[in-house]
């Protein structure tokens, strides 16, 4: 059993879309038999108006006992550090999500967004956004470098844009069912568990990527890491081992990763030639190189491999 | 004379953050004004950036209508950029638009709308234990499977987009993805589950073949009174409690009604302009003033922002003219806020000069034009239903439903279309330009305009349906579709509003997709009370 009170500030709902697409559990069992207890959240809460300020007034004064805190969405902070660009419930979002946070046993930031900020922080950053405990890939954000919740960890990050069902669910599950002294986080504070290995562990374009074989839009076959900007070799996230809505991932249908559970998402800020294009030097080296490689030594072995003829036998995938 | 102000902040089950002012006397509203409470700034975000930025930075504007952002900015973009589209790229593409809106049906109808019918405000009616049975948030016998169901439509998504929501899939040119036989198999296989887990036996009560005779009013009422399958299924229910708890009688709106329509048919929009575009729609464009139809012409649509918290325009002036927006800073909760003055994020977008609704209801009445080509939408049910009971919060809830079965059916035929052997992808010319891409949300009608200048976005302007629905009063005080949808709503308990939150989540609104633009003043203070 555990009370969860889930909020939105600049949020698309993303993660919530993505989270009542869970299957193992569903949200239906989460609440019925995992005894996870959802206070409110925008998008399926019955309450309304002042029914919705008294329920978080008696998080925060205790006499509603709030086991975790779920925030969806930057901390918006604009115009000029007031936070009225979005406001809840008569105030501010950001000065619900201050007091809720230090009234809560757990707080956990879902999505991009609540993370490190996401999309609407991206320069020039209209809003004001930023993350609840980072900002990119700088520690503090909103709450501060040395916030811990009353149940003695930071904020919890499950990030993605949107994260995958998965990674929520079971995060809620372990922690209501007690085994919250599991979950090990990395220095992005995301769970180790999801987010040690690369999205390309698991992805069926991997041989190609040792062959050097360019694959591209509309092609069977063939790694996007050399053309099409694919960060799959230095993006920490389960996407090819929990498959997405239970059947794909991006790179399995050709997308490439756009690396949404690192920190620097979107990459480049989006400047010019950056989407959907392989940035490189000299018209050829690409600037990114799998994590754990120097560039010299990934140049030279991938030049190798460019140049070497014979285990190029990349014949497109039967349709 | 009991002249009172209720204030309601948040609304909930809205997608985003809606507040209401409402102003009653004797427990009718006689005005209200909604108020945007978000800016995040895409728009502002985008210029500057890499053309093709729209096609990973709009999805994400909205995650309940993320694949629509992407329907909308890669044909803009194929627009701009003159590009060429093999049939199998369209078809794709309108397979992920028509997987997400078919997910959208039942996760809108049983989470963020059917919970209201089960408010205590209904206790007398004699239906109430039944709706309260099958309704009721999360412990409901329907809600659980309806909610479960609306994952599946979207694993087709994901065979196609790799992942739902947020792909980005659809590019200038085509689709990143080729498929294989598998996936195409896969594809129906995951629609029969959809239909056989839901729609049929839950929803419907009779095949889609029976449902799809239905051509009139008298044709709905003959089906429902058929059999008990029939009146037991959640559509007979929903209509019988739905007339008996007077839905039907509150919500009307403004009576206009605008759609872009969507699903570019394969073989008829393959070298995209904004003139070809209305033509090739599937489910067809228009705007209808409550007598005749008229061209959904993009040329006739202009924002307002008289009561927008935007400081940088003038009012009334079309996509491809506004400038970047530039917030205010003077934007205040919904208590403090000047209605005379500026009071939402929401810009308020017209057409012709008029506020407009757009939604599902809006796409059902075009499918009613008698003007419909042969490889469009042509179903004369809600032409009758209109001249019969006109628009309602029971209307506008029913036509969301009727599209089900009809995207069901398209989607597998679109399926049956794909060439596995042809192009998905044609690579396009990079080039400066002007572009629109436009669809229609599950909630409504999307677009986008672009203007690509010395190879980054010079401008990127999006309205987006709730836009259009949830915008505040135009230059001359006129009220946007809600606004306009609360006046004459009667409601029972002011503790418990639960007249004003059915309204908005009539139109399903989507508070994250409007929040991009930007909105204040009352006149006269009235009595105050809280909820």
């Amino acid at each position: 059993m555990a009370n969860v009170l889930w909020l939105q500030g600049g949020a698309c709902s993303g993660n919530t879309m993505s989270f009542l697409d869970a299957e193992e559990p569903t949200v239906v069992e989460l609440i019925v038999d995992f005894g996870i207890n959802i206070l409110w959240h925008p998008t399926v809460g019955l309450e309304i108006g002042h029914q919705v300020s008294d329920l978080m007034q008696d998080c925060i004064s205790g006499k509603t006992q709030l086991d975790i805190f779920v925030f969806e969405g930057t901390v918006i902070q604009g115009p000029n550090g007031s936070g009225k660009m979005n406001y809840f419930a008569d105030r501010p979002m950001k000065d619900w999500v201050q007091e809720l946070a230090h009234a809560a046993q757990y707080v956990v930031a879902i999505g991009d967004c609540a993370t490190w900020g996401g999309i609407p922080a991206v320069p020039p950053n209209p809003s004001e956004s930023t993350g609840m405990q980072f900002h990119k890939r700088k520690k503090g954000g909103f709450l501060g470098e040395g916030f811990v919740s009353k149940g003695g960890l930071p904020v919890i990050n499950i990030p993605g844009c949107p994260a995958h069902p998965d990674w929520i669910t079971q995060i809620l599950v372990a922690i209501s069912t007690g085994r919250i002294g599991d979950v090990l986080i990395d220095q992005y504070h995301r769970p180790k568990t999801f987010f040690t290995d690369f999205v390309q562990t698991g992805c069926p374009n991997v041989r190609s990527f040792t062959e050097k074989l360019d694959g591209h839009f509309g092609k069977r076959g063939g790694c996007l890491f050399y053309e099409v900007g694919c960060r799959g070799p230095m993006t920490h996230a389960s996407c090819n081992r929990i498959l997405w809505n239970r059947q794909s991932s991006k790179t399995r249908v050709n997308h490439p990763c756009l690396g949404c559970t690192e920190p620097g998402f979107p990459h480049h800020d989006l400047k010019k030639g950056s989407v959907f294009k392989t940035m490189k030097y000299l018209g050829f080296l690409p600037r990114e190189v799998p994590e754990g490689e120097s560039k010299l030594m990934y140049w030279f072995k991938a030049g190798v491999g460019k140049m070497s003829p014979t285990p190029r036998v990349l014949k497109e995938h039967s349709k | 004379m009991a002249l009172k102000e209720l204030n309601i902040s948040p609304v909930g089950r809205v997608e985003g953050d809606l507040d209401v002012k409402v102003y009653m006397e004797n427990g009718v509203v006689t005005r209200a004004h909604t108020q945007a409470a978000m800016f995040r700034g895409f728009e502002k975000i985008l210029a500057g950036k890499d053309p093709q930025s729209g096609l990973i930075v709009t999805p994400r504007a909205c995650g309940i209508c993320g694949g629509s952002h992407l329907y909308c900015a890669s044909f803009a973009l194929d627009v701009a950029w003159k590009t060429t589209l093999p049939p199998n790229a369209l078809l794709l593409r309108a397979i992920g638009q028509a997987a997400e809106t078919t997910q959208s049906i039942p996760r809108w109808f049983y989470a963020i709308f059917a919970t209201d019918m089960a408010n205590k405000k209904f206790a007398n009616k004699p239906l109430y234990q039944e709706v309260v049975k099958r309704f009721a948030a999360y412990v409901g016998t329907s809600f659980q499977r309806g909610v479960t169901a609306s994952g599946r439509p979207v694993e087709v998504y994901a065979l196609f987009g790799g992942q739902w929501p947020h792909s980005s899939y659809m590019v200038p040119g085509g689709v990143m993805c080729a498929p294989t036989l598998k996936d195409i198999t896969r594809a129906h296989a995951i629609l029969n589950q959809f239909r056989n887990d839901w729609l049929e036996p839950v929803w419907l009560g009779c095949s889609i073949d029976r449902y799809m005779q239905i051509q009139s009013w008298d044709d709905m009422m003959e089906w429902l009174e058929e059999n008990e399958s029939h009146r037991n299924s959640d559509l007979g229910l929903y209509l019988r409690a739905g007339l008996e708890f007077g839905l039907d009688k509150f919500g009307q709106g403004v009576g206009k009604y605008l759609a872009w329509g969507t699903y570019l048919h394969k073989d008829m929009y393959n070298n995209p302009t904004i003139e070809s575009r209305n033509a090739a729609t599937i489910s067809p464009s228009g705007f209808f003033d409550g007598e005749k139809y008229y061209e959904a012409d993009q040329k006739h649509v202009s924002e307002h922002v008289k009561h927008s918290w935007y400081t940088n325009q003038e009012d009334g002036l079309h996509p491809f003219e506004e400038p970047i927006p530039t917030a205010a800073t003077d934007s205040r909760n919904l208590e403090q806020s000047d209605f005379g003055g500026k009071y939402s994020w929401a810009k308020a977008p017209r057409f012709m000069g008029h506020a407009a609704e757009t939604g599902p209801l809006a796409r059902v009445i075009m499918a009613a034009n008698p003007a419909n080509k042969e490889h469009q939408f042509r179903d004369p049910l809600f032409g009758d239903i209109m001249r019969k009971m006109g628009p309602s919060v029971f209307t506008r809830v029913l036509a969301r439903m009727h599209e089900a079965p009809r995207l069901f059916l398209k989607l597998n035929e679109w399926l049956g279309q794909v060439r596995l052997d042809d192009e998905f992808y044609i690579k396009p010319t990079e080039q400066d330009g002007i572009g629109w891409g436009a669809t229609e949300a599950a909630r409504g009608a999307l677009a986008h305009w672009i203007k690509v200048k010395n190879g980054v976005i010079e401008n990127y302007q999006i309205i987006a349906p709730t836009t259009f629905n949830v915008g505040p009063n135009d230059k001359d005080n006129n009220p946007g579709p809600i606004e306009s949808a609360l006046e004459g709503t009667e409601i029972e308990d002011p503790h418990d509003p639960v007249e004003v939150g059915m309204v908005a989540r009539s139109f399903d609104s989507c508070l994250v997709c409007t929040v991009h633009a930007h909105d204040n003043k009352t006149g006269k203070e009235l009595t105050k009370f809280k909820l």
